[in-house]
Parts: C-alpha cells; structure tokens; sequence
C-alpha cells in the first residue's frame, strides 16, 4: 500500500491507526493490513501449539508431585495461549473462508513457520527449567512490544498472556534456583541446558536489522503492528538477564560478552545465523520429531473433532 | 392475576475500553436486541461509559448447573499462580550481593557488576 | 460420633495399617490416572478440549497429592517418595487405571484412543464419586475432609466424560463404533475398579469406609443406567490382575519409570 495512492478508506485507516485507535475484527481494514496480522498472529499462534510440546516431554517425568502441578499448569496455559491466538487468527481469515483447520495445515506441510527455539532438544530436567526462565523471558519481551499493537483482539489476547508469562517466568526461575542450589549433578544439568539454550535465546529475536529493515517491518511498524526492532528487543534481553544468569555462578557460553559501562549496550558473539533458517525451515534438531508428533496426533483426532464440528465437512 | 404480559429477558455485556473485556453488567425486559440495546444504554451508561455493548437474550445462553454453587469450588491451586514463588525476590537480592561461585559455593565477597531490572 | 485425628491413627498400629490400605488405593489411582491424562497434554484431539482435559489430569495428581499427604503426616515416609519410590507389587491402584491410553510411547507417534480415554476415565470417576461420598462419613476425619474437598471436582469430571460420551453415542455411525469399542475393552479390566481388596470388611467395620456394600451397588447402577441411556450393552467387568492385591500388569513399570525418572536420580536432593 503506497502512501502517494490512497484511497479515502486507506487514509481513513491509517489516520486512525495514526492516533492510536484500536482496530476491531468488523472494521474495515485494508487487505494488506489483515494478511500482515494473519501471517504474524498465525505464526504466534502454532509458535504456542509446537512451544507446549518441548516441556510437555518433561510433563509426566517432573520430579515432585509439586512440579508435576506446575509444569502441568504452566504447559496447559501455552496451550491455551494456542487457543486464544488461533481464534483471533480465524476471525481474520474469515473473508477468505479459512479458518483454523488451514493453519494447521500450513504448519505441517511447512508453509507456516513456527518460533526457532521450539525446534530445540530438552533432554534434562533442566531444560524445563531454562525455558520457563529465559525462552518465556523472551517471549514476554516481544510479546510486551505487542501489547500496543493496533489491532485490538490482539492486544487483548496478548494482555491475557503476558499476565500469565509472570508466573510462567517465576515456575522456570524456581526450578533453576532449586538446580543451582543443588549437588553438583544438579548445578552441572543446569550448567549444560543453558549452553545448549543460549544461541538459540539469541536467534529468538531474529537476526540484527543494522539499519535496514524489512517490508514485512516497515509495514507492521507503519501500522503499529510492532514498535521494536529485534535487536533492540535482544538488547532488553540481556540488560535483563545476564546479570541474574552471572549472580547464580553461571557461566554464559560467550566469552566475548560485554556491556559498556556508558552506552549500556551489549556487544556478544552472533549466533550462526545460517543455521537460524535451517532451524526455521523445519531442519533444526527435534523439528520433524514434533511436527510428526503434532501432525499423527491430530489426524489421530479427526474423527473426534467431527463429533462437535456443525456438520461433517466435505473432503 | 390471570393474564400478564410477557417480555423476553436480556443479559447485557459491556466493554469499557477496547482492551477490557466485554463484562456482564445486568439485564432488561425487552420484545428485541435493538429494544434491549437502547435500554441497556439508559439504564446502566447514563454515567459510565462504554466503547462496546452485547445483548444477549437469556434462553440463548447456556451455564453449568450444578444446582448449587458449590460446583465451582475448587481445592486450592497455589501451583498456578506465583503465591509460592515470593521468596525468589529476597534470593535474587540476595545473590546479586552475594554471587556465587562455578561450584555452587558462596563468594567470599564482591557483588556482580550492574543492575538486574525486577 | 467418634472422629479419629492423625494422632489417633498415627499412635494405633491396627488403625494406621488399615487406614493405610484405603489411601494406597486412592492416592494409586489418582496418581496413574492423572499420568495417563498428563500424557495427552498439547496432543489432545481439539484445542479447546487440550485446555479443560489438562486441568482434569492436574487436579487428579493434585488429589494423589492429598492422599500422600495424609500418608506422610501417618509417618510412612514424605509424600515424594510415596509417589516415587514404591514398587510395582507395593502398588495399590486399579489395573485399568495403569492400562496406557492407546498404543505407541508419549514421545513417539501416540495413537492415543479418546473413546478409550473417556470411557475409562468415566468409570474412575464414577467410582470416585461412590467412594468418596461414603468417604465423608469416614471416621478418620482427615480422610472425610479431603473426600468433601475432592469431590466438588469429581462431580465436574464425570459431567465432562458423560457429555463426551453422550457426544460420541450421538454422531454418526463411525463414533458410535468407537465408543462401543472402548466400552467392551474397558470390561475386560474393569473388575478390580470396585473393590476394596483384601481390607473390604475390615475397614467398614472400624468406620473407616462406611458402606462398603452400597459404594460398589451405587457404581455399578450408575453405570449400568449410562449403558441403558446410550443404549450400550451390559457391561460384565472381569478381573485379571487385581490391583488391588499389588498384581500388575508391564504398563504399570512403564509408567513408574517415567513418572519417577528424574527424582529416582536423587530423591534426597531438593528439585
Ligand atoms: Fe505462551
Ligand atoms: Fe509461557
């Protein structure tokens, strides 16, 4: 959408974006604007369905009744982050006679991409424990950048979500306190799980903009779908954590990470990006194990979804 | 009284910003959702304000009944919520002062260099 | 009447022995069951449905947590290591509890089975349901206390299986089958489900589980009037293995290695 060639109703809506008004799902909207929230809120969405999957592997191993509960809560709460997501995505996809049936089918035949740390391994406890601490840390970090975005069921689903992140951090942080107070075995795991955790922490932001942004972000910046760029976001990340991560004798795999003392700004090793869009692209460690996982169980599931579905669908 | 007339009861949702969600505010007698609609404004917005307003005719709604409230009652869930995890706050403060070593062992002193924002 | 407190249970060896015998059963149960129903979080059939049937599975082990709890404050040792460290053949729960939800591992290509999963999840819970309210006339108050708490959820677990019972008799052919199918398996380990065990008379006559005559008929008349609802065929429950002895089938060991693998690598540390 050029800004030289608006019409009276692109301009009309950009104005309202420009002041600050939040967009309703039967407001009208430009094409541009709805495939933009589609593409970004669809991926958020099976970022949350395959994001439950890697802790799930620890949810019937968790060692004491009391973490079992928790991570219980904390794994049904992603799921149901899954839920609110999906649906504001079929609301969109409504005028295009899509609905959540198409996202799931996008997610497996690898059209729809899902969030690069939920390609990863958990083989330890700790693991659990890392993701709860620093991916939903993260996580809350972009998802607190939304919480301005125009488009209001979004904003309202993120509100919900990011008041469930604070107790999603706080479960990940007790059970790395607990590890790192621990035997040596313990502190050893977690040691492990944060060098294994850490490029893929980075990666999570995406790759730094170096002053050039994308058309995908200038548009959603344009349309105040997101306000930060991800290196800015990668900055908070460590302005938040490292110290924390230190203060428990960690050791963060990266020798070469430093904030100056005046500009407050963290130079770090780069992850390798190439392998970023390896992972991404379905080729990182546990992508096809899940995405198998994911995709049996809900053919599994077919007929049971009939039962409550308005009428059989044809196909 | 024999005979009386019969209205249609409708519970009424309102928002009161579009980041709030639509919460149930009373109801009204009405014959239609406009009827409702335009009582529903005057008799619960004439101060407060809304960005939103949902009718919905009641027999159209449907809740879990248990016949009594106690059905919803639930044995405690601390577990979901971050009640049991306060003390993570004294024991960041603590070991941002006290850091520890690779071993586990406390340091014999110094604090880690910088902020941790809460 | 007479209400026992932990003290009086915990000072009798008769009485802490037999009350024991009745928690095993309870806390067994819950903690399988909420394993099994753990392992169909994030892969259950509809999304929605993922959200409320985690909550079921958690409030299960949340209820084994309770009974533990009172076994720990009886001084058999900490609720953890109840739950943890006891063997197969110590184990006290139902063998249809521990049956797995389908086959296939939780990590590998599940072909979990939902009619299944319901069907026996229904026959838990109604059982549950009859225990637990004799339960609160129990004379070991701790034990009546817990089953008045328990069973505010129980009633919403078996309104949410008879729905999805009700929905699967009601479709179409194809689920109807499926439901058909899951009901005829679920008789052929049902037996031990209502049964006290050896203990039966012993702990009705102390008071510990009053009317234990009337549990077992109110379980097996609600469910016999679910099958005369839906039309389902008379459900004759054999047993094999009975749980309740500590006779076990291999399902059993796989569930305990998992559910114990990360404590088992040192119950003394703090996780
Ligand atoms: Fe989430
Ligand atoms: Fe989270």
């Amino acid at each position: 959408m050029l800004e030289e060639t608006l019409t009276d109703q692109e301009a009309y809506f950009l104005e309202r974006v420009d002041r600050g008004d939040r967009i309703e799902a039967d407001d009208w909207m430009p094409e541009d604007y709805r495939q933009q929230l589609v593409r970004l809120i669809a991926m958020h969405a099976v970022s949350e369905i395959m994001g439950a999957l890697p802790e799930k592997e620890w949810v019937p191993r968790a060692p004491t009744l009391y973490r079992k509960l928790a991570i219980t809560a904390k794994v049904q709460d992603e799921v149901g982050h899954g839920q609110l997501l999906i649906r504001v995505a079929e609301d969109l996809m409504r005028p295009w006679g899509k609905n959540r049936e198409d996202i799931m089918d996008d997610l497996f035949t690898g059209r729809l991409k899902y969030h690069n740390v939920f390609h990863m391994a958990t083989p330890t406890w700790a693991d659990a424990g890392v993701i709860g601490w620093l991916v939903d840390g993260a996580a809350v970090i972009t998802q607190g950048m939304s919480l301005s975005c125009s488009y209001a069921p979004y904003a309202r689903a993120l509100q919900r979500i990011v008041e469930e992140e604070g107790f999603h951090i706080q479960h990940g942080e007790s059970i790395c306190m607990a590890l790192a107070e621990g035997t040596p075995m313990q502190r050893a795991m977690l040691q492990d799980a944060l060098n294994r955790w850490w490029p893929a922490l980075l990666m999570f932001f995406g790759p730094p903009e170096k002053n050039q942004l994308s058309t995908h972000q200038l548009r959603n910046i344009r349309y105040r779908i997101r306000s930060k760029t991800n290196e800015e976001l990668r900055q908070r990340f460590f302005s938040k954590y490292v110290h924390r991560i230190w203060s428990l004798g960690l050791t963060i795999p990266d020798p070469t990470l430093y904030q100056d003392p005046v500009t407050k700004e963290w130079t770090y090793a780069q992850p390798d990006w190439e392998e970023f869009r390896q992972i991404v692209n379905n080729r990182g460690p546990r992508s096809e194990a899940r995405l198998g996982l994911r995709s049996t169980t809900y053919q599994e599931g077919e007929w049971v979804r009939r039962t409550i579905a308005l009428s059989p669908t044809a196909g | 009284m024999d005979e009386r007339l019969d209205f249609d009861v409708y519970e009424v949702f309102a928002q009161s910003d579009s980041l709030s969600p639509h919460v149930h505010v009373f109801n009204v007698l009405a014959s239609s959702p406009d009827m409702a609609m335009a009582l529903a404004e005057e008799n619960f917005f004439r101060r407060a304000e809304f960005v939103s307003l949902w009718v919905v005719r009641r027999d159209q709604i449907h809740q879990i009944g248990f016949h009594d409230r106690e059905g919803f009652q639930k044995t405690p869930k601390a577990y979901r919520t971050t009640d049991d995890y306060k003390y993570l706050r004294d024991k960041w403060r603590y070991y941002r002062d006290h850091p520890m070593n690779p071993d586990g062992s406390p340091a014999a002193g110094g604090t880690v260099d910088g902020t941790m924002d809460d | 009447m007479e209400r026992w407190t932990i003290e009086d249970v915990a000072q009798n060896p008769e009485r802490r022995q037999l009350a024991a015998e009745l928690l095993w059963q309870l806390a067994d149960d819950d903690l399988l069951m909420g394993f099994r129903d753990q392992e169909w979080l994030g892969l259950a059939p509809h999304i929605e449905e993922d959200v409320a049937f985690g909550s079921i599975g958690q409030e299960e082990i949340g209820h084994a947590a309770l009974y533990f709890g009172i076994l720990e404050r009886l001084g058999f040792g900490t609720a953890d290591d109840l739950a943890s460290l006891r063997s197969v053949s110590e184990r006290r729960n139902s063998v249809l509890i521990e049956q797995p939800n389908g086959p296939g591992h939780y990590l590998e290509s599940p072909r979990y089975e939902w009619a299944w999963t319901i069907v026996r999840h229904y026959l838990h819970d109604v059982w549950e349901m009859a225990l637990l309210t004799a339960l609160t006339g129990s004379v070991f108050e701790p034990l009546g206390d817990a089953a008045e708490k328990i069973l505010r959820e129980k009633r919403y677990h078996l309104a949410h299986q008879e729905l999805w019972m009700r929905t699967m008799a009601g479709h179409d052919a194809d689920s109807r089958v499926r439901l058909e199918d899951a009901w005829r398996r679920a008789q052929d380990w049902a037996g031990d489900l209502a049964d006290l065990g050896p203990y039966s008379s012993a702990l009705e006559s102390a008071g510990l589980c009053p009317g234990v005559d009337s549990v077992v008929r109110h379980y097996h008349e609600r469910v016999a009037e679910m099958a005369r609802v839906l039309g389902l065929p008379e459900m004759r429950m054999q047993t094999r293995e009975n749980g309740r002895r500590g006779e076990h089938t291999e399902a059993l060991q796989q569930a305990l290695d998992t559910l114990s693998e990360v404590y088992r690598l040192d119950p003394t540390a703090n996780w």
